[in-house]
């Protein structure tokens, strides 16, 4: 009893600012998208949406750009990844600055700095038509890969740390004994390396996936019109057309995808982590 | 803390109410905090849209204002129709003054977000556009083509909206607002339409003509810093942007150019919020910042033009070369009455369409 009630001195305050900042908000939202302008009980916004090109096209678009930018991030992440275990712990501290101090900055700051490299006349098309001769105009910005770019940027951290803490994890002992056994590195990477990792790669993968899901900034700065994602559609109605219904329902639709993808990972990573020695 | 008795009254109020009304108690919990003869002290809070925008108003309007009211003004950046809504809604209302663009304010009157003005503050007579139960017209901004003068010498480059749309003759990449207003305008203007027989605004043909554009808009901007900025650097051949930003852009030394052979004029108008907590001396402001010579002296900072006809001739010579012309006949002049019943409507309709 005595233990317990220490507990709740521990967690009770942010118990109780969550509840306040959060939850109370997040039930008012929730409030909000069953309700019509008048305040009376209506399922019409979600009505609407469903029936709506504009909502269905802005989800289809939401998931694209979530799943491909967590992709590019991991097929660019995993190697860094890699190569930071393999450094000495000195090494690697070293090294980890250089992935965090892109982490650190604004994300404003960067998509801005994107802008200036990725233009018509940015400084990657001018470095283009230096080598070519010719000139060179690729375009990169306001479009699908300007978003690309933007946010896998943005996301590789985020695969980087849980799949590098997965990769420290392994036993050393398993990579001496595979070479004693004559595996060439190809081998113990794809039958030692990667299956081991794959917790930090399930982890890393969910986590930018959901997060890129309320991206809000990249896609205003580096998207053209096909790239309008869920968030863009929040703000439009929050701010545009003043329909707090709509935003709401739309918040509440946002949440229950996110919801349902990390049950749906969580099961993943317990079917995948049953008992068994990889052969 | 230093009177606990309304603060104590504050948390077990707190703790009775539910939703929505404990998470603005939440935010209102600071001020009851401070002590009630704060308030007696003459305030007032004025929202404004930032950048050089804000030291030009701090410098013409808010200082002067100061000196002459003994009132202290507080200056909050970017008005915020979605602001205003919360406020007005939780009657929470912290901002007394609001700076909006046409539609913003008609929305908001609609809404019924805004104090009615007493016509006797204003010399109706003096403004430029008349004045409506709740929002008095503060100047009138200028939009038309911007273009980089080093890439496109005089007359290479298209001048009025027409042109902007002959893709033939001017080829190259271009910009548009991503919104209904002001875009649905230039593409009627562009068909064909005369300034004087624009409203009410023939959709179907607007939409028809900006058909024909889409291709070729690089950038359906949000961000209005962008509309000259992605012609400096490079990014768009030709841009849709305001005489302001085209002032600034040249007086950053940039080689750009701003076509004043056809403009589309915007309003902006002061209101002030429904149950503003320094009402009377939101009043005192409006009225001020209408008055002939406070008007020349913000103008020829923003290089916008006077809603006071008055101030006209008191203004900076230099400056009047950035006022659009209004005597030329290509000229329209947006009616944001109109606006006011179509703004939500054509706002969807128009995002949809970009979309598609």
């Amino acid at each position: 009893m005595n233990a317990r009630k220490e507990g709740w001195i521990y967690v009770g305050p942010a118990t109780l600012f969550l509840f306040l900042v959060m939850l109370v908000p997040l039930a008012y939202v929730a409030y909000t998208s069953v309700t019509n302008a008048g305040g009376d009980f209506s399922l019409a916004s979600y009505h609407r949406l469903f029936s709506s090109d504009l909502f269905k096209r802005t989800l289809g678009t939401t998931f694209q750009i979530s799943i491909l930018a967590s992709l590019c991030s991991l097929a660019l992440g995993y190697p860094i990844a890699l190569h930071l275990a393999r450094q000495t712990p000195r090494m690697r501290a070293i090294y980890m600055v250089l992935v965090l101090v892109p982490f650190w900055t604004s994300i404003l700051v960067k998509s801005y700095a994107f802008t200036v490299l990725l233009g018509r006349a940015g400084l990657v098309n001018q470095l283009l038509s230096f080598v070519s001769g010719s000139t060179v105009q690729l375009p990169m910005l306001f479009n699908r890969f300007g978003v690309m770019v933007g946010m896998t940027n943005y996301l590789i951290p985020f695969i980087v740390f849980p799949v590098l803490a997965s990769l420290l994890a392994i036993d050393k002992s398993l990579y001496r004994a595979s070479e004693i056994m004559g595996a060439k590195p190809p081998r113990i990477f794809f039958r030692i390396t990667l299956p081991l990792s794959l917790p930090g790669v399930a982890a890393g993968v969910l986590s930018t996936t959901v997060m890129s899901m309320g991206f809000f900034v990249i896609p205003a700065l580096l998207g053209g019109r096909q790239d309008v994602m869920m968030s863009n559609l929040v703000d439009f109605y929050t701010r545009e057309t003043m329909d707090w219904n709509m935003a709401s329902a739309i918040g509440v639709i946002l949440l229950g995808i996110v919801t349902l993808a990390a049950i749906l990972a969580d099961q993943a990573k317990r079917f995948g982590s049953r008992p068994g020695v990889p052969a | 803390m230093s009177s606990p008795i309304p603060t104590n009254h504050g948390r077990r109020k707190f703790l009775q109410t539910t939703g929505a009304a404990a998470a603005s108690a939440a935010i209102g919990l600071p001020m009851l905090a401070t002590p009630r003869r704060a308030s007696a002290a003459e305030k007032l809070v004025v929202v404004s849209w930032g950048g050089n925008y804000r030291t030009a108003v701090e410098e013409a309007l808010v200082r002067p204002f100061e000196k002459e009211f003994g009132v202290a003004v507080t200056l909050v950046d970017t008005p915020d129709l979605a602001k205003v809504k919360a406020q007005v809604m939780t009657k929470n209302v912290e901002w007394d003054v609001f700076d909006a663009v046409g539609p913003m304010a008609m929305t908001g009157s609609k809404a019924g977000y805004w104090e009615t003005l007493d016509p006797a503050l204003f010399d109706r007579n003096d403004l430029v556009a008349p004045m409506t139960k709740e929002a008095v017209p503060f100047y009138g901004f200028t939009g038309g083509i911007f273009w980089d003068a080093k890439k496109f010498p005089e007359g290479k480059a298209p001048q009025t909206f027409a042109d902007y749309f002959d893709v033939t003759k001017f080829p190259g990449k271009r910009t548009l607002r991503n919104r209904a207003s002001e875009t649905l305008e230039i593409a009627l203007l562009a068909d064909g339409v005369a300034p004087d027989k624009m409203y009410p605004l023939d959709v179907p043909r607007a939409f028809k003509a900006l058909e024909r554009i889409k291709p070729h808009i690089a950038k359906w901007v949000d961000q209005t810093p962008q509309t000259t900025s992605l012609v400096e650097t490079g990014e768009v051949d030709y841009s849709y942007t305001y005489a302001t930003r085209a002032k600034a852009s040249q007086e950053s030394g940039k080689p750009t150019q701003f076509s004043f052979k056809q403009n589309l004029i915007g309003l902006e108008y002061l209101v002030v919020l429904k149950g503003a907590p320094n009402k009377a001396n939101a009043m005192k402001y409006v009225q001020f910042a209408l008055r002939p010579d406070r008007q020349a002296a913000l103008m020829d900072l923003h290089g916008n033009t006077p809603a006071s006809k008055k101030a006209r001739a008191l203004m900076k010579p230099g400056v009047s070369k950035w006022l659009s012309d209004p005597q030329n006949k290509n000229n329209l002049l947006s009616n944001d009455a109109w606006w006011a019943d179509h703004y939500d409507e054509l706002t969807l309709k128009f995002k949809e369409w970009v979309l598609s």
